[in-house]
């Protein structure tokens, strides 16, 4: 799976920002590090960076800059996990969890139970991926166990969740990133979740 | 940080200490800390070593410092001799002598008098440099960057004329910024909004948006301005 690129010179001319503000939202770490690649080309080193992801990531700087301080948006996109909880009752009240899902895997804790972040953000990738009609409910059961057993593992680096299949049978995986993945033929990818992502959209339903 | 009721190190002499938190470090004379220190404020005299990172507030140091992992400080004033085998982040840095970084170095204001070496990216939102001696970084992405020489003395100019390395110019393969003002630097690209080349300066391709002015003593190979 070959990464869709884009130079720093092609990004700062599509998005008519300048090198200035580019360095400065690295420094306030609003950028991570790891989409900085520096590759050689013919007029020597040159910095690239993965297109789709600098360019919601840059869209969503200049929309909010307004609003928010360089401080509170780095908390926004910063990988690591927030100090939020929120109750079981307000999760549904808010609709940030599908009923469906709290009812097969949450049944079994009282209304007034208060989730960390973690758990949340377990339950909210369980419920996208059921919600796009790519995973069944067993499925998402043993999902939820792979993220509990091994997402803490990562303590904040960046990851990707790998859903694949093959005749049938399917199996997760968490890698971290940035990685290439190669599977032999006949395995399905069924979807490959950014963690960080669904961190960052997680956050973005408390405010 | 600020509130924080630690226990303060102090050393005075030929002394080591282990590292932690701490609420003030105060060292006169040679220490030496095993591992990695947090303080509030870290005032150092004479030779200092940190064997692991250091993240402090307020760091004063004269005279020679050695940090062997990540320095993360919010303001640092250095007079002296200073090397970092990992990267450094601070909001202010104003340094007087040598420094040396191994890693990467992001500040927000750095003010440097004298020589300087940074392996990685020099990553600032203001910088000012007065040369002294050799200036060199891989790669200085910036909001402003002015660089000029110090007044030189007789026997800084012989000094430059037997050792070439202490010759004192910016030696980069590319800067990036917003506001360049460069004199004596030598670099392949430099890319910038308003770029002016001053004396000394020795350019392979300069591009720029908005503004260029040389000084008819520099070399420059390319020029080409880009952008609307």
């Amino acid at each position: 799976m070959e990464q869709d690129l884009i130079s720093k010179k092609d990004l700062l001319d599509e998005k008519g920002i300048s090198y200035g503000q580019l360095y400065r939202w690295k420094r306030k770490q609003l950028i991570p590090e790891e989409w900085f690649i520096r590759k050689s080309t013919f007029t020597g080193q040159e910095t690239f960076f993965p297109k789709d992801l600098i360019l919601t990531r840059i869209d969503k700087i200049m929309n909010m800059k307004d609003d928010l301080s360089l401080d509170e948006l780095a908390d926004k996109f910063s990988p690591l996990l927030p100090e939020y909880e929120m109750r079981k009752v307000d999760l549904l009240k808010r609709n940030i969890v599908s009923p469906v899902v709290i009812e097969r895997f949450a049944s079994g804790d009282a209304d007034g139970v208060v989730y960390t972040f973690d758990k949340l953000l377990y339950f909210y990738v369980v419920d996208k991926l059921l919600q796009a009609g790519e995973m069944s409910m067993e499925e998402g059961e043993r999902l939820l166990q792979t993220l509990r057993d091994h997402f803490p593992k990562f303590d904040g680096k960046p990851c990707d969740l790998i859903f694949i299949r093959k005749m049938g049978v399917s199996s997760f995986a968490l890698l971290s990133v940035p990685a290439d993945l190669y599977y032999e033929s006949g395995v399905k990818l069924i979807a490959r979740v950014s963690m960080s992502e669904c961190i960052e959209q997680l956050k973005g339903k408390w405010v | 940080m600020e509130t924080f009721n630690g226990p303060d190190l102090l050393i005075n002499g030929v002394s080591k200490a282990g590292g932690g938190e701490y609420g003030k470090v105060k060292i006169d004379g040679v220490g030496t800390v095993e591992g990695s220190v947090a303080s509030v404020t870290f005032d150092a005299n004479g030779i200092t070593k940190v064997h692991g990172d250091l993240i402090t507030g307020e760091l004063d140091s004269d005279g020679i410092f050695r940090v062997d992992g990540l320095l993360t400080a919010r303001k640092m004033k250095i007079d002296g001799k200073m090397k970092v085998k990992g990267s450094l982040k601070a909001d202010y840095c104003s340094a007087n002598g040598i420094l040396n970084i191994g890693g990467d170095c992001e500040i927000e204001q750095f003010d440097m008098h004298g020589a300087f070496e940074v392996q990685g990216l020099l990553n600032a939102g203001r910088m000012e440099l007065k040369l002294q001696g050799r200036g060199k970084a891989r790669e200085i992405g910036v909001e402003s960057i002015q660089v000029r020489q110090a007044s030189r003395s007789v026997w800084g100019k012989l000094w430059s004329w037997m050792l070439p390395k202490f010759s004192p110019e910016l030696q980069v393969t590319v800067i990036e910024g917003d506001d360049i003002d460069l004199e004596y630097t030598e670099a392949d690209i430099v890319r910038g909004n308003r770029v002016l080349i001053g004396k000394g300066c020795s350019i392979g391709l300069i591009e720029y948006r908005t503004e260029l002015k040389v000084h008819p003593g520099a070399k420059i190979g390319k020029e080409v301005k880009t952008g609307g």
